[in-house]
Formats: C-alpha cells, sequence, structure tokens
C-alpha cells in the first residue's frame, strides 16, 4: 500500500520540522494515539488504537526517525504489533519545502500489514489509511498553526 | 396386499430406481436438524484459539495472566501444557506429524498458538486477545518452486536434514515426496519423435471445500467410568475414533465417537484438526465437556484447503490426431504440514487417473509435494482424490492438443475415446477401468446440444464481433470425464494402515420392519433414503419401514466413511450383500413354512413363492415373525445379517458435459446460456437424488471455474479469508442445468451402481474452464489461469489486445 499527499502549513519549516518531533503534538494528531514517549533523540514508542472495518485494535509500534537531511527532508520507518489483530510495518519520506512564511509538507508513505487488518480489512484499508493520514496531517497542521500564532 | 399386482407389489417398496422423497428434509426443512452446534451438555466449557497472524515465525513467548486473570477463563493450554502428554504434534493422515499447538514456531497465518477454554464462548474470544504472544518474523515462502531454490529458508526445521520421508527420499527441506507412475523412458522417447507435441503449465489453483456448516466438536470426558464421548463433524467417525485411541492412549473400547447431522463435507471434514485434539485434552483437565467450533475465518484459513498443482503437461499426437503417449510433471503445494487426506499408497491420490477417457498407449506422472508456508490440507473437495486435478489437466490438454492440430475439440476425443470393446481397460498408468460406454454418451450429449448448430453459431457471432457488431465471445464449453471412485480394495487402500472396506449391519425386527447400521456417515448426500431403497429391492421390505442409522460408532458396524464417492461402491455393496444375507436365511424359513425344499422356493418381489405356484408364497412380513416366533428346526431364532465389503476394483462413473457462454470482452462478464451434463453412474438408485447431486456439483464447479480461491499474498497473509472475497454462488450467478444419462453398470459391483456425488464437480470444472478458453480461442488464446473472474477474463482480453 503506498499513500502520497501533499499539505500547506502556515508555519516556518524550522517550526513544522521542530513538531514533528514533538511527542506532545504528534499524539495530539495521531488518530487514536493514547501515550507516545521518545526514548532517543530517534527512537519513539507508542501505543494507538485503531479500527478499521470491523477489527479494533491496540497497537504498540517503535518508529525509527532519519534526520540527517533535515529540515529539508525527513524520513521515518516503524512496525507495530496489535496481538491477534494483526501487525504493520512501513516507513514514510516527508519532504518540507518552504514557500514565504508557510511551509509546503509532502509524503509519501509505504506499508505492509499482515493478520486480521490484512484479511478483513483488505478493501478497507487503503481508504482508511488515507483517511488517517488526512486526519493525522490535518489535526497537525491546526496544532502547528495554534502554537505558532500563540507564540 | 394378495390382490395387487405385481407392479404395485414393486412400487409399494420404493425401491431402487425409485425417486422417492428425501427422509431426512422433514427435521431439516423444520430446523429440526442435529448439528454439532446444536449440542449442550452440562457444565459444557468453550474453547477457541490463539492463532498466529504471520505465516512464517518463531513465537518466543506466550503470556497467559492477563487472560487467566478475565473471569470466566479456566485455562490457557499451549505445546508446553501438550508436551508431557505427548499431544503438542499429531500424526497427519499422509505420514506426517502436525504441530497441534505451535511448538516454538508457526509455519502458516491462522496456525494455531494456544487454546483458551473459558466458560462460554464470548468470554474465550476475549481471552484470545488478551493472550501476549511475541513473535520473530522469518521470510515467508509461498511458491513451492522457490521454496525449492537451493537457498530457500527450510521450513519445517523438526525434520531438517531427515531426506527419508513418509513417502520415500526427499530431496530438499522444503520436499515431500517424489511419487512416480507409468513408462519415463517410453513416454519420452515417443514424445521425442512424436508429429505433434502440445506442452503447456495447467495450474489448477488453491481453494477450499467450505461447507455450510464449519469443523467443530465436543469432547466429554466421564472420569468416573474413564469413558470418552466425541460429538464432531466426522466424515469418517471409526476412523477417528482409532486414530484418537492410538494418539492419545486411551482403549478403544473407552471412546464412543458420533457424528450427529453434518452440514455438508465436501472432504472439509475428512481430516484430524488441533481443535479436535484440543476439545479433548481440554475435557481430560477439566474434567467438563468442551465444545469448539470454527469460526468461518477458521475454517477458510486453517482446516483442509484442496488442489494447489502445478501440473507441466506434454501430449503427443499423429497429425491426424490419434493420441500417442502423455507426460505429467506435477508440482504439489501442500502448505506447512503435509496433511493430505489420501490413500497410503498414493500420496498424490489418484493423479495417475490423468489419462482420463482416452486410449493413451504410454504415459509417465511424476508428482513432487512441497511444503510452504501455507495451511495444510490436500483434500478432495467433492471429488475422489485428487481426480478433479487430473481430470482438469486432461480436459485442458485435450483442448490445447485440438488448437495445435487445428481440429474441433470434440472431434479429437471421439478419435481417442476407449471403445466400448476395450473394457475392462487397462490404462497406461496402471488403472483397470470397469465399463464404460463413452461414444454413445457423447454422442447422445452432442444431438441433445445440436453441436454443429452451436458450432455455426458460434461462427457468426465470431465474424459479428471482427466486423464491430458486437463485444460479445461466444464460448463452448466441452468436457468428457471419467472418475476413479470408491476406495478402495484393502490390498492397495488403507488410510493410516486401515483397510478402506465398509460394512453394514441389518436387523429386521419380527413385525417385518428393519434397521439397517452401516459404517458411513452422510453429510447431505441422502444415505437414509438411497440404502434404505437398495435394501427394500434387496429383501422386500418397504423402504418406508427400514430405519438407517450412521454415524455412531458404539452402535454402527466398522468403516471408513463417507468421501471420495465410496459411500454408495463401498456401503451400498456390503448393504445389497447383507440384505442378500437375509434373503438367504428368509428363504430357508420360507420353503419351511411352505413345506417344500429350499430351492423349491424364489424370491418375488417382496416374498417367496413356491416355483411354479406363484399362489403359495410367505411375505417377508410373514417370515419375518416366523423367524422370530416359530421354532423352526435347525434354524437358530432371529433375523439379522453383517456383511464387510472388500470391494474388488474402483469403479469409473463417466460423463459428459457442454456448456454454452457468451462473455463480454470489455466487462469480463461471462454470461452461461446453458449447461448440459450427461452422466452415467452405473444402475441409479434415485434418479431425484443424483440429479440433485448433479446440481450441487456442478454449482461448486461453477465456483472453483469463475471465481473461488484460497489467495495469499506474499507475506503469507490469506487474502480470501471471509465470504466476502471467497466466492459462494448463489441463485443470481447459478445457472438452470439440463441433466442426462446413460447406464452402464459396473460389472463387479452387487448392484452395479458406481457413485455420483463427485462426478459433476470432475467434469464440471473442465466444462467451464474449457468454455472460457474456447471464446478466445480464435484470438490465440492456449491457457490462462482459473478461476475466471470478471477481472480475469476482461485481463486475457486485454492482452489478447481485443480492446482496441
Amino acid at each position: 500500500m503506498e499513500l502520497q499527499d501533499e499539505i500547506r502549513i502556515k508555519a516556518p519549516r524550522e517550526t513544522v520540522y521542530a513538531a514533528l518531533n514533538d511527542p506532545e503534538i504528534l499524539k495530539e494528531a495521531i488518530p487514536g494515539c493514547e501515550e507516545i514517549t521518545k526514548t532517543s533523540d530517534t527512537d519513539l514508542e507508542a501505543k494507538v488504537a485503531l479500527k478499521v472495518g470491523p477489527v479494533k485494535a491496540r497497537f504498540s509500534g517503535k518508529v525509527k526517525l532519519d534526520p540527517s537531511q533535515a529540515p529539508e527532508k525527513f524520513s521515518l520507518t516503524g512496525e507495530g504489533s496489535g496481538g491477534p489483530a494483526g501487525f504493520a510495518k512501513g516507513g514514510a519520506d516527508v519532504e518540507l519545502e518552504e514557500d514565504g512564511e508557510e511551509t509546503i509538507l509532502r509524503y509519501t508513505a509505504k506499508a505492509d500489514i499482515g493478520g486480521k487488518l490484512a484479511q478483513l480489512g483488505s478493501r478497507l484499508i487503503t481508504g482508511t489509511a488515507k483517511k488517517l493520514a488526512a486526519s493525522f496531517f490535518t489535526k497537525f497542521a491546526a496544532a502547528v498553526e495554534e502554537a505558532e500564532a500563540e507564540a | 396386499m394378495n390382490d395387487m399386482t405385481p407392479e404395485d407389489r414393486k412400487s409399494a417398496l420404493k425401491g431402487m430406481g425409485t425417486s422417492r422423497k428425501r427422509v431426512e428434509d422433514a427435521r431439516f426443512t423444520q430446523g429440526k436438524g442435529n448439528y454439532v452446534d446444536d449440542i449442550k451438555l452440562p457444565g459444557m466449557l468453550f474453547g477457541d484459539f490463539v492463532r498466529s497472524p504471520y505465516a512464517h515465525a518463531r513465537v518466543t513467548s506466550v503470556r497467559k495472566d492477563t487472560a487467566m486473570a478475565l473471569p470466566g477463563v479456566i485455562a490457557v493450554l499451549t505445546a508446553e501444557d501438550l508436551a508431557p502428554l505427548g499431544l503438542h504434534w499429531m500424526p497427519t493422515l499422509a505420514g506426517d506429524k502436525q504441530m497441534v499447538l505451535a511448538d516454538g514456531k508457526v509455519l502458516y497465518q491462522g496456525q494455531e498458538v494456544a487454546f483458551v477454554v473459558a466458560e462460554n464462548r464470548y468470554i474465550a474470544a476475549d481471552a484470545v486477545e488478551l493472550v501476549e504472544v511475541e513473535y520473530e518474523e522469518l521470510p515467508v515462502v509461498t511458491n513451492p518452486f522457490k521454496a525449492m531454490d537451493a537457498d530457500a529458508p527450510t521450513l519445517r526445521e523438526d525434520i531438517a536434514g531427515k531426506m527419508d520421508g513418509a513417502h520415500g527420499p526427499r530431496k530438499h527441506n522444503n520436499h515431500i515426496f517424489t511419487w512416480e507412475q507409468g513408462d519415463k523412458e517410453a513416454t519420452e522417447s515417443v514424445l521425442s519423435g512424436a508429429d505433434v507435441v502440445a506442452e503447456e503449465m495447467i495450474y489448477y489453483h488453491r481453494t477450499h471445500p467450505c461447507p455450510l456448516e464449519t469443523c467443530g466438536s465436543v469432547a466429554s470426558m466421564d472420569k468416573v467410568n474413564g469413558k470418552l464421548t466425541l460429538y464432531g463433524t466426522f466424515q469418517a467417525p471409526h476412523a477417528v475414533r482409532t486414530v484418537a485411541s492410538l494418539i492419545s492412549g486411551i482403549a478403544e473400547h473407552n471412546i464412543r465417537v458420533i457424528s450427529p447431522d453434518i452440514g455438508g463435507g465436501f472432504g472439509n471434514k475428512v481430516g484430524v484438526y488441533p481443535g479436535y485434539v484440543c476439545s479433548i485434552v481440554a475435557s481430560i483437565v477439566t474434567g467438563k465437556p468442551v465444545k469448539w467450533v470454527e469460526d468461518r475465518m477458521d475454517n477458510l484459513m486453517t482446516t483442509a484447503f484442496a488442489r494447489d498443482y502445478h501440473m507441466h503437461g506434454k501430449i503427443s499426437a499423429t497429425t491426424d490426431g490419434k493420441i500417442t503417449g502423455l507426460w505429467c510433471h506435477t508440482t504439489a503445494d501442500h502448505g506447512g504440514f503435509d496433511a493430505c487426506a489420501d490413500p497410503t499408497k498414493f500420496p498424490a491420490g489418484f493423479m495417475n487417473i490423468c489419462t482420463g477417457s482416452y486410449d493413451i498407449p504410454v504415459a509417465y506422472l511424476a508428482v513432487d509435494g512441497v511444503y510452504t508456508n501455507k495451511a495444510p490440507g490436500g483434500v478432495a473437495y467433492r471429488c475422489s482424490f485428487r481426480v478433479t486435478e487430473a481430470s482438469y489437466f486432461i480436459e485442458r490438454m485435450m483442448d490445447i492438443l485440438a488448437i495445435k492440430l487445428d481440429m474441433d475439440p470434440v472431434e479429437l476425443r471421439m478419435k481417442n475415446f476407449v471403445r466400448k470393446d476395450q473394457f475392462p481397460y487397462q490404462s497406461a498408468l496402471g488403472w483397470e477401468y470397469d465399463s464404460g460406454d463413452y461414444h454413445t454418451a457423447m454422442d447422445k450429449a452432442l444431438k441433445a446440444v445440436g453441436y454443429d448448430n452451436l458450432r455455426k453459431e458460434q461462427a457468426e457471432k465470431l465474424a459479428a464481433f471482427k466486423a464491430g457488431e458486437s463485444r460479445s465471445l461466444m464460448g463452448i464449453g466441452t468436457a468428457f470425464f471419467t472418475e476413479i471412485v470408491g476406495a478402495g480394495p484393502v490390498k492397495n487402500c488403507d488410510i493410516l494402515g486401515l483397510g478402506m472396506f465398509d460394512s453394514c449391519e441389518i436387523r429386521i425386527h419380527p413385525t417385518g420392519s428393519a434397521i439397517a447400521r452401516l459404517g458411513t456417515i452422510s453429510q447431505g448426500q441422502g444415505h437414509a433414503t438411497t440404502f434404505a431403497q437398495i435394501l427394500a429391492s434387496e429383501i422386500g421390505i418397504p423402504a418406508d419401514d427400514i430405519t438407517l442409522e450412521e454415524g455412531d460408532t458404539d452402535t454402527a458396524p466398522y468403516g471408513l466413511g463417507t468421501y471420495g464417492s465410496r459411500s454408495t461402491p463401498v456401503a451400498g455393496a456390503a448393504t445389497a450383500m447383507a440384505g442378500r444375507k437375509i434373503r438367504a436365511k428368509a428363504q430357508m424359513i420360507a420353503a419351511y413354512l411352505l413345506e417344500v425344499h429350499d430351492d423349491d422356493v424364489e424370491f418375488d418381489i417382496d416374498r417367496f413363492v413356491v416355483k411354479g405356484a406363484p399362489e403359495r408364497f410367505k411375505t417377508m412380513k410373514e417370515i419375518a415373525f416366523a423367524a422370530y416366533n416359530q421354532a423352526i428346526p435347525g434354524i437358530e431364532p432371529g433375523l439379522e445379517a453383517v456383511s464387510y465389503y472388500d470391494p474388488p476394483n474402483m469403479t469409473y462413473p463417466f460423463g459428459a458435459y457442454i456448456c454454452v457462454m457468451d462473455v463480454d470482452v470489455d466487462t469480463g462478464v461471462a454470461d452461461i446460456r446453458s449447461v448440459y451434463a450427461l452422466d452415467d453412474c452405473g444402475t441409479r438408485i434415485n434418479p431425484m437424488i443424483i440429479e440433485g447431486q448433479v446440481h450441487g456439483g456442478l454449482t461448486e464447479a461453477l465456483a472453483i471455474a469463475m471465481g473461488q480461491e484460497i489467495a495469499y499474498d506474499e507475506m503469507g497473509n490469506v487474502k480470501t479469508g471471509t465470504l466476502m472475497d471467497f466466492f459462494i454462488p448463489t441463485a443470481w450467478e447459478t445457472p438452470n442445468y439440463i441433466t442426462d444419462h446413460t447406464t452402464t453398470p459396473s460389472p463387479h459391483h452387487p448392484i452395479g451402481a458406481k457413485g455420483v456425488g463427485e462426478s459433476p464437480n470432475v467434469g464440471g470444472v473442465s466444462m467451464f474452464s474449457n468454455a472460457v478458453h474456447d471464446a478466445f480461442r480464435p484470438f490465440g488464446l492456449t491457457q490462462s489461469h482459473m478461476p475466471h473472474d470478471h477481472w480475469r477474463i476482461w485481463k486475457t482480453a486485454n492482452q489478447l489486445g481485443l480492446h482496441g
């Protein structure tokens, strides 16, 4: 499964990049996120409750960030397990382009899923993933813009 | 009764040849069936499995405490708990062994990892979610050819390096067996010097029997008297009792296996599954009855797939279409364990029936069984062992050869049929076909459908398509199959060492009614109806006065069960033979009552009459009463008989099937216009039930050919694990069927019957698939893989350049 999209965020690139590394903002933006902790500069652990069609699961996962080309580019890989509901692994490449005071965020994400999620959700999974991604970035943009406005 | 004409007396019996209504249907249509899930015992607990989401992984830990803390959870069993009892692994029907619960690793998605036992089903399902299992992913192999690569990961570490398998030497850690039949050298020499050779890879995809009722069991261990009662969806209850005794150590007389009503089997309920074993262990551990019933996903993902044969074929002929040789190498994908349900000496079943209905002088077959990260099984889904695969192979090869020879596929078949005067016919791959009259059957079919006119119409439709006036192509699918059923002669047919005879025991009651018990078990075939009809004709007691019982090992005589269309050929023969023993004793009683010599009375429909004086007779009713209540010198009281029948040969039903479809090249929709099915199953016991069997078998064939499959992605995810994705035809997709017959009795069967339940699936799949191929024949298509769903048909049209 591959997803890509772009959104415009009313904040400078540095702010957007910093927000992408901020567990508090991430927690707010990730749909169903119950817990997120940074275990190192590049490692995060998260607990997320998700529902895909008839499958409901609580995923616990690990995410590794690769900031070597920051702030223009930024990539992450991760994997999560939802017990009997299945598992997911994948990654995303994020590009941050400066456009005046604003930032254009482009992302390409790839994911493989397994278990019940893949079986029951195969018809729904791409749609659900798109919806989740859209929801994440909308909330993320709102959180960043709100923080920017307050600053 | 005495003033009835012989015809009246005969029809009152409702014997063989009568379309007697099914006696089972009164309870089924009123919701009064009694299936495994209807069984409710006091204090019964419920089991459910924790299953692996991974297709190949190490199981590094299983944590039960959170699940055990849930109120209502009684136990969580893992391989570690079963190991001390030696039950963490179990033998398969194919001489391999299979994990009951994951022992260190999992080999396919859905594999059983832990068994949760709880007070009710809901708690069990909740607790399954709470068992924490840690996995370490391993590389997944779902392609059997890649499984045989030198650097492929070893799937079965338990037998790594053990190169001596249950069916001879293994040549790779993921290899199971090589099975060879026929004359390799002679076949290859014929092929290399042949005028014409057609070569193709025919893939018969993985599918699943998917019966309406899934598999399940209820085990009840009575610790006071040491008796285990096991209810379950078993197509072979007696074999299950023996196997359960061998693996559990419980003496066989202390195990009672009961198959209640079964909601369809189609091969799915032949195997032994971890659920059965776990319900038994859980009942022994808890001292309470334990029920386990699969849900639909469990069923499709884990218990008993069918087919998955990659068949590489070569067929040679003279330029005028006389076949000279056949060669086949099959790669058989058996999944993680070899759990095929085949007679021991036939690891690829009766795949060596692949010379079909044709007189092929020389042939060679080799089958390589291979392990992959898929579910185990390999059952005979509404067919005798691997016969659909064999039949599909030869019927596709015939059509492909016809293309190569630029011949009509029917003409090619007619030219090569085994002739009537060649029976009994010895095939190049080792079978002795008992009887057949193929040319008569095919002629009748061609006349019935107006074959020549159909071909003319097809040519007109093709011209219209080429002229741009139409976007649809007409396909005519022809298949002529020979089945091999009725396994089987004990000299070469056994499963786990159990000879494949079958049995019938009859007791005539003093008032002239009767009970008959058989070693088989109906799953919808209507045994209670048809076997009573055999007896009615054999012993002159009305079928309505005969109760038929099967499936309780404490009462029924031992038999190997119902699958592979074996009930009529084997248990049906036993029924007739037991009936004849009854009749022999009845003759002596009648002679005594009539005060004549035994040889001076003869059987006449429902009575014994004095030869030459038909007004002097004793009815079977009178004889039955006398058998119990009159002291007859030299004859012990009672009227009972039992017969164990070991068939001298298999039976070979055959048929000619023709269908017509219109394929829309733009949508990929195949509109099936007509289906004609002529079956020759020898003597016909109940024409209505035969017709019903043919309708059902054709519908399953339609499903398999046109849409049904168990598909995996590269990670080993089952992509078709629900009925949203796994095609089951409804009345909407099912076409109208025309059935017909010829009758060529089996010469070695007591009543000449051959078995029919599976024939329509064997012939039907080839027929539907051949029709799709036939539609595209003018555009150069030789082979496209089933199932022919809309997407695949569209893709074929696209690849042939028909979308402009």
